[in-house]
């Protein structure tokens, strides 16, 4: 497949996931008019049309929302939009994607939007202490490889279409069971019906997210980055210190994991951890690494001088 | 009867054909021309930045009149360069000359604190990462745009459209141009 081919085959598997919600949308509403009939299936399947439309333009603002990600200027974090600006040019994009921060301590960065004239690139605080110039460009050229290879609009709407149900279901199962250590006899009955019916969905949207963004498309992200910046070397020691650290994304949830360089469930615990082993939506740091040390011709380890360290 | 249709079947087809190749060279010099203007705007900003550095560090080291000489020919010849491989020689030599300057400022621990010299060291560090970037994309496409127009069956098309070769700016080395294999169909480290 060339980049144009792949272009084309990001666009119609957009259109699929707009499809296909709302034929789920179209199919829940019909059982529940059976069941209990009235306008359910009008009611259901316009609430579904107008959030698809509503998504289809803004699932850039609303993912920032959800993710905290706020819109910087070059006086702020000069060496953010320099890194941006410069990948930019190097990947040929006609114009620079807005610069987002996240206010985070936990290292990661991600793509959202739709077309390249309306993607942004967001970095969290984390990222921005942790890295050198060299390492940061690398990341930030991945994140502009998934805005030309356009990803974005693919990965943004299965965030704000399948992953609205992951995002309830993280929502409801805190609320509904823990609460923050607030818990009174036995809680809301309902939140907690539909803690459990969530509970059920939400590996099942996951799954969803899974089938419709291979993790090849991290590895091309990896590819492209290594040929907007000429520097493999700089994005697998940006990848292991990545793996080295253990803080925890604050605004991490099922429904925008797949978004970020790196995923930002691995440090979650218990009940999570253990489902979203299950469908990661990332390949192991490790195998990137790999496969950047292939295409490179380097062995991260054996790169003299240059090691990668933790400040 | 029949053989003329068949003629004309086949001349019609390999018209689309012509023409699908035509758009795709139009194409691909449309972003080559993108990809020397993004090159041609830092070159702009670059010349611009020197006679301030000049400046600046004049007030302190007023003896190295060769020195801005030195500078001062290169921006001229950044200006009257035409094309990107003369731009290339003439920005190679800035390269240099601004190198230079910057060496004889580090005596100077008065000029290098002040505020405006970080800034012009900044600013042209800033348009050299930009050049690189750019230069990384202009080269890509013209080696790209070249290949094509200098293997059949384009090289037809461009005969007769008349596409001509690009010059590239500032290869270093003639498998610098190339693109490092990305395959997009699959990748055996995946899954």
């Amino acid at each position: 497949m060339t980049l144009q081919e792949q272009i084309r085959s990001n666009r119609i598997r957009s259109g699929m996931l707009v499809l296909t919600f709302g034929l789920v949308f179209v199919a829940i509403g019909a059982a529940v008019q059976a069941l209990y009939g009235g306008y359910a299936l009008i009611i259901i399947a316009g609430i579904a049309f107008v959030y698809a439309l509503y998504s289809w333009f803004a699932n850039g603002r609303m993912i920032a929302s959800w993710t905290g990600a706020r819109e910087v200027t070059k006086e702020e974090y000069p060496e953010l939009v320099r890194a941006v600006e410069n990948a930019s040019i190097a990947a040929g994009l006609e114009q620079t994607p807005q610069v987002r921060v996240v206010d985070d301590p936990c290292p990661n960065a991600f793509a959202a939007g739709g077309s390249p004239k309306t993607a942004y690139v967001a970095a969290t605080t984390g990222l921005l202490a942790m890295m050198k110039k060299r390492e940061l460009e690398a990341v930030i050229a991945h994140e502009i490889g998934h805005v030309r290879n356009r990803d974005v609009r693919l990965m943004s709407l299965a965030a704000v279409l399948v992953g609205v149900v992951a995002l309830v279901a993280d929502l409801a199962l805190r609320f509904a069971f823990f609460g923050g250590g607030r818990r009174r006899d036995g809680g809301n009955p309902i939140l907690m019906i539909v803690g459990l019916v969530m509970l059920i969905a939400a590996p099942i949207a996951a799954f969803g997210i899974q089938m419709s963004l291979s993790r090849r498309r991290e590895y091309l992200a990896d590819e492209s980055s290594a040929e907007i910046t000429g520097d493999p070397e700089g994005l697998a020691m940006a990848l292991w210190k990545l793996k080295q650290d253990t803080t925890e994304l604050r605004h991490a949830n099922r429904a925008t994991a797949h978004l970020y360089i790196e995923t930002p469930l691995n440090n979650a615990r218990g009940m999570r951890a253990a489902m979203s082993g299950l469908f990661d939506t990332h390949p192991s740091l490790d195998a990137r690494i790999e496969s950047l040390e292939k295409m490179g011709g380097f062995r991260l380890a054996a790169l003299d001088g240059e090691q990668p360290q933790l400040a | 009867m029949i053989a003329v249709y068949i003629i004309a079947g086949a001349l019609v087809l390999i018209a689309i054909w012509a023409v699908l190749i035509f758009n795709h060279l139009v194409r691909l010099g449309n972003e080559a021309k993108r990809g020397w203007s993004n090159i041609d705007v830092q070159l702009k900003r670059r010349t611009d930045l020197i006679p301030n550095l000049v400046e600046a560090v004049k007030g302190y080291a007023a003896h190295e009149r060769q020195l801005f000489e030195e500078v001062t020919a290169a921006r001229t010849a950044m200006q009257q360069a035409s094309g990107p491989a003369q731009a290339g020689e003439a920005n190679k030599q800035a390269s240099a000359a601004i190198g230079r300057l910057f060496a004889v400022a580090e005596a100077y621990p008065q000029l290098r604190a002040s505020e405006n010299f970080q800034k012009l060291q900044d600013e042209l560090t800033d348009t050299e990462d930009k050049i690189a970037a750019a230069r990384r994309y202009y080269n890509q496409t013209v080696y790209q745009y070249n290949t094509r127009i200098q293997s059949l069956p384009d090289l037809i098309v461009a005969k007769l459209g008349g596409f001509h070769e690009r010059e590239f700016f500032e290869l270093e080395s003639p498998a610098e141009g190339q693109l490092p294999n990305v395959d997009f169909s699959g990748d055996p480290a995946s899954q």
